[in-house]
């Protein structure tokens, strides 16, 4: 239905994307994933601190990966990022209720 | 249908350059909000009955960590080149966009051929869908990560080939720019699988 | 040999599909039918009207149902439904009742309506629309296959596992209802993200979100509900499937696995299920009492607010359905004040409503009749609500006849008496003829009547001790009484649904068409033409703010002021694929229920070759040129 209002202007040109820009990511993600294995194989730090720690490299890992490879970062993702957010709070809640009361 | 009065060229975004574009984009984001709940109940099924492996091997003693480590690399790697991809239809090169996506694809089916001889193996360790409890939860998951991989690599081949035939435009456009967007959902599924099933899994 | 004889014919099937090694004349004469117009439609109206039908077959056979059980209940130690019969009755009247009565009723409302009224020419997938209804057509034709083909499923609409594995029940029975629901289910998420989409994306100029009418507000809550609640259900009947086909251990305690698993999960989309069929409700009663007082709704952003906020909260009150599992007092208070908290939302709903009507210009037409029965009817549910949500409390309720009250309160006094306004209401824009004021004044005077006499004893039957989904009672504890008028009330409720049957009837006989606006409506639906055109709109119409079709008509405009020239509009084409992609679901979710994995296999196989027509399909539809409207408009 693009006849509908707006829908044939041109979009908008947009700065070509720097590669640089998913590479440190990409090595950032990379770095994050040795680091949580790190964390289980060899004893850095005490074992009630793996967990927490793990599940905050794979948080910050999925947050580069949402706002860099995945586009989230440019502009009209509003909706993309309520939607999601809102996602992830059910699962988090589903997955709570469904470990913490067996 | 503003197939015909979008003007092509480099630098601008096709794949929401249309109405039909703009909703399919919309739509892929949606569905994968759903997808987040899917998974989200398979962790939870997987987390609460790990523990349950009646007389049979546990995580701890089948999880290999450099099996693990490769896989991931695998679809993380996979996931970069994904990117270029889109970067490279962004250019509206479309050599580019179908080396990287051919790279994508084979990192895909590499994954796989790693998942299943992992399977394999774990079967031959007593460790089967039937086994235990744990067993069930941990194929399911797994499993169905790796139906999605599957489906992933059929999807993007298929698109390839469409964006060899009919070229980059506003129709092909949007279907690639989304089949990233899954390919990139399901590297987010593996860090939480990676970290909560294989890592949690030799912790212990 | 069964196996191999459907192989064959389902080869050849796809086999000529492919090659077209069919009869072309045939297909070119086919095409021109009526029945082909409607199955490959992508019309929204036209879905709509299905699934709005398809609502009201399955809602008479789960009434037809419920009547069977109210018969055998009618004195103690009746003989007519009992054992395994009378378990499947009471599943099916539960499962055919909320997947595929309230929820298509509530998809065919949408569908017809939600596009109209924010002004726009056609969903944002026309052939997802298509695709979901035939899924939910497949989904619901399968389960209810068990009726003929081995047994009905028979372990209550929850089916709870240990009770719903193998060991307790053998044969196809749950089967059926894994599978169907498992179809159906896939075509409700793709129907809520294409709602969704369309709500967000296809706004007409001037058509903010917090200038849409309630009705469509509510969808767009509910369409987020639908996204984020079906999921849990398709896993929960995934882990079954695989417990029961395939000797998986999710369920079974003796090989580690968790009964409570299944609890969790089915009520994780249990709940939100319930707000998914009452929010369309209550949107539905908004606009219909803003209509009939002649008022703008009052407290329109607050309404708006509660909505959201129910929809917030369904989320993380499933645990009020599990209060007795034993999950321990602290669970168990969390959820019970996360449960009465959602009373506050729907106490601001329900005083909006009646603000809404005071000091307004009343009047009585039977779809009004029906929303100011809901008032009190659906109170009175929500009051017994805030009773089952003490978990003390609930622990003497539970199990009983007053929870069978409560829910039918809340989902009859609700959503069923919303829906039958709604049918009123917007009978004129679906079908161009208006439904008789006279036979629904009875429809609604019997099937009131009818329906406090069945439900309102039941709370007392409950307190009294008698516990649900069992087959029959004992005679002489002060249980007779109170059921026989149960039973009364259930025939009347029938009879008035009978009377509405004939009622409908009427109207599709009738040749008068209905007026474009036949009740000084005030959102932009009633400023299309009736019959409303496939376009919908020759020009987009321009909204200026709430009640926008109102406010031009306060203006001295009999018209809306178009937002475009008149100009050519795209249309898309209709499609067969749907129908081929639910058809192949349909064979292979039968061939597990018959314990044929090739079968089964072929299906999914099928479903994937669909895909692929569908994806190498480069049909973009057609133009209709502003001539063609010129002539359209003048005709009518």
């Amino acid at each position: 239905m693009a006849d509908q209002n707006t829908s044939n202007t041109q979009p908008p040109e947009h700065k070509p994307e720097s590669k640089m820009k998913h590479i440190v990511s990409f090595g950032a993600m990379i770095l994050l994933t040795v680091a949580a294995f790190v964390l289980v194989l060899r004893d850095v730090v005490p074992v009630v601190w793996v967990l927490p720690l793990m599940l905050g490299f794979a948080v910050i890992q999925v947050l580069l990966q949402l706002f860099t490879f995945m586009h989230l970062d440019q502009k009209g993702s509003f909706y993309y990022i309520l939607f999601i957010a809102f996602g992830v709070m059910v699962a988090v809640i589903s997955v709570t209720g469904l470990v913490f009361m067996p | 249908m503003a197939h015909d009065s979008v003007e092509i060229k480099p630098g601008v975004h096709l794949e929401t350059a249309t109405f039909e574009g703009k909703n399919k984009v919309m739509g892929f984001w949606m569905f994968l909000g759903a997808e987040t709940v899917l998974f989200a109940c398979l962790f939870g099924t997987y987390l609460a009955l790990r523990n349950q492996t009646v007389n049979g091997p546990s995580g701890a003693d089948l999880f290999d960590p450099v099996l693990v480590a490769v896989a991931t690399a695998i679809l993380l790697f996979s996931s970069l080149t994904s990117v270029f991809a889109m970067m490279a239809m962004n250019k509206l090169d479309k050599k580019g966009m179908l080396f990287w996506l051919g790279v994508t694809v084979l990192l895909g089916l590499s994954f796989l051929v790693l998942e299943i001889y992992e399977f394999i193996h774990y079967i031959h360790e007593g460790h089967t869908f039937m086994s235990s409890a744990f067993g069930s939860s941990f194929y399911a998951l797994v499993g169905t990560h790796g139906a999605h991989v599957t489906f992933g690599i059929i999807w993007i081949s298929t698109i390839m080939y469409q964006a060899w035939k009919w070229g980059i435009n506003t129709e092909t456009a949007p279907k690639l720019f989304v089949s990233s967007l899954y390919w990139h959902f399901i590297d987010v599924v593996w860090v939480f699988i990676f970290t909560l099933v294989y890592l949690l899994g030799m912790v212990g | 040999m069964g196996t191999l004889l459907i192989m064959i014919v389902f080869g050849l099937f796809f086999a000529a599909i492919f090659t077209g090694g069919y009869n072309n004349t045939l297909i070119q004469r086919a095409r021109k039918t009526t029945a082909w117009d409607w199955l490959t439609s992508v019309d929204h109206k036209k879905i709509g009207v299905m699934y709005f039908m398809a609502g009201i077959f399955y809602f008479v056979v789960g009434g037809l149902e419920a009547l069977f059980m109210r018969y055998q209940l009618l004195v103690p130690g009746n003989d007519a439904f009992v054992g395994r019969t009378f378990n499947e009755l009471l599943t099916m009247h539960g499962t055919t009742m909320i997947f595929f009565a309230a929820m298509p009723l509530i998809f065919g409302l949408i569908n017809v309506v939600m596009p109209l009224q924010i002004g726009a020419r056609d969903v944002a997938f026309p052939f997802l629309n298509s695709l979901g209804f035939w899924l939910f057509f497949f989904g619901a034709l399968l389960t209810n296959m068990g009726w003929i083909f081995g047994g009905a499923p028979d372990a209550g609409w929850t089916s709870y596992v240990q009770l719903a594995l193998n060991e307790y029940s053998p044969g196809p029975g749950v089967d059926y209802y894994v599978l169907g629901l498992q179809i159906a289910g896939a075509g409700t998420t793709m129907s809520g993200i294409n709602f969704l989409v369309t709500i967000l994306n296809m706004r007409t100029k001037g058509m903010s979100l917090l200038r849409m009418p309630m009705f469509t507000w509510t969808s767009l809550i509910t369409s987020v509900l639908i996204i984020f609640a079906m999921p849990p259900l398709t896993i929960a009947l995934l882990l079954l499937m695989m417990d029961r086909l395939f000797g998986a251990n999710f369920f079974d305690h003796v090989m580690g696995g968790s009964a409570v698993l299944w609890e969790h999960l089915f009520w994780i989309f249990g709940h939100p299920e319930v707000y998914i069929v009452v929010l369309p409700a209550f949107g539905i009663m908004s606009d219909i009492f803003s209509t009939f007082s002649k008022k703008k709704l009052f407290g329109y952003n607050s309404m708006v607010f509660a909505t959201s906020l129910i929809g917030f909260l369904g989320f993380m009150v499933w645990v009020h359905h599990m209060f007795t599992v034993g999950l321990g007092p602290v669970s168990n208070s969390i959820f019970a004040i996360a449960t009465m908290l959602i009373a506050i939302p729907t106490g601001i709903k329900v005083f909006n409503w009646l603000f809404t009507m005071w000091g307004g210009e009343l009047t009585f037409p039977v779809a009004m009749k029906w929303a100011i029965g809901f008032i009190p009817t659906f109170v009175i549910g929500g009051m017994t609500g805030i009773m089952l949500a003490a978990p003390p409390a609930d622990f003497q309720y539970q199990d009983s006849y007053f929870v069978v009250a409560h829910f039918h309160y809340v989902l009859i006094g609700g959503t069923v008496f919303a829906l039958l306004a709604g049918a009123y209401y917007w009978w004129p824009k679906m079908f161009g003829k208006m439904l008789s004021e006279r036979l629904g004044n009875w429809h609604f005077w019997l099937f009131f009547i009818g329906f406090h006499l069945t439900f309102f004893p039941q709370h007392f039957l409950g307190l009294f001790g008698m516990p649900r989904r069992v087959f029959t009672y004992e005679p002489n504890v002060g249980l007779e009484y109170i059921n026989q008028v149960s039973t009364f009330g259930a025939i009347l409720m029938g009879i008035g649904t009978i009377i509405f049957a004939w009622n409908m009837i009427q109207s599709f006989r009738s040749k008068k068409i209905a007026a474009a606006d036949p009740w000084d409506g005030r959102s932009l639906e009633w400023a299309t033409q009736t019959p409303v055109p496939f376009y919908n709109f020759a020009q987009l119409p321009e909204v200026r703010g709430v009640d926008a079709f109102w406010l031009e008509k306060q203006a001295g405009n009999k018209e809306m002021t178009p937002a475009e020239p008149l100009g050519k509009i795209h249309m898309p084409s209709g499609s067969h694929i749907p129908f081929l992609m639910s058809i192949a679901l349909f064979v292979g979710g039968w061939g597990l229920i018959a314990r044929s994995w090739q079968i089964g296999v072929m299906g999914l196989l099928a479903f994937g070759v669909t895909m692929f027509m569908r994806s190498f399909d480069r049909d973009h539809g057609f133009y209709v040129k502003p001539k063609e409207l010129l002539d359209k408009e003048a005709k009518s």
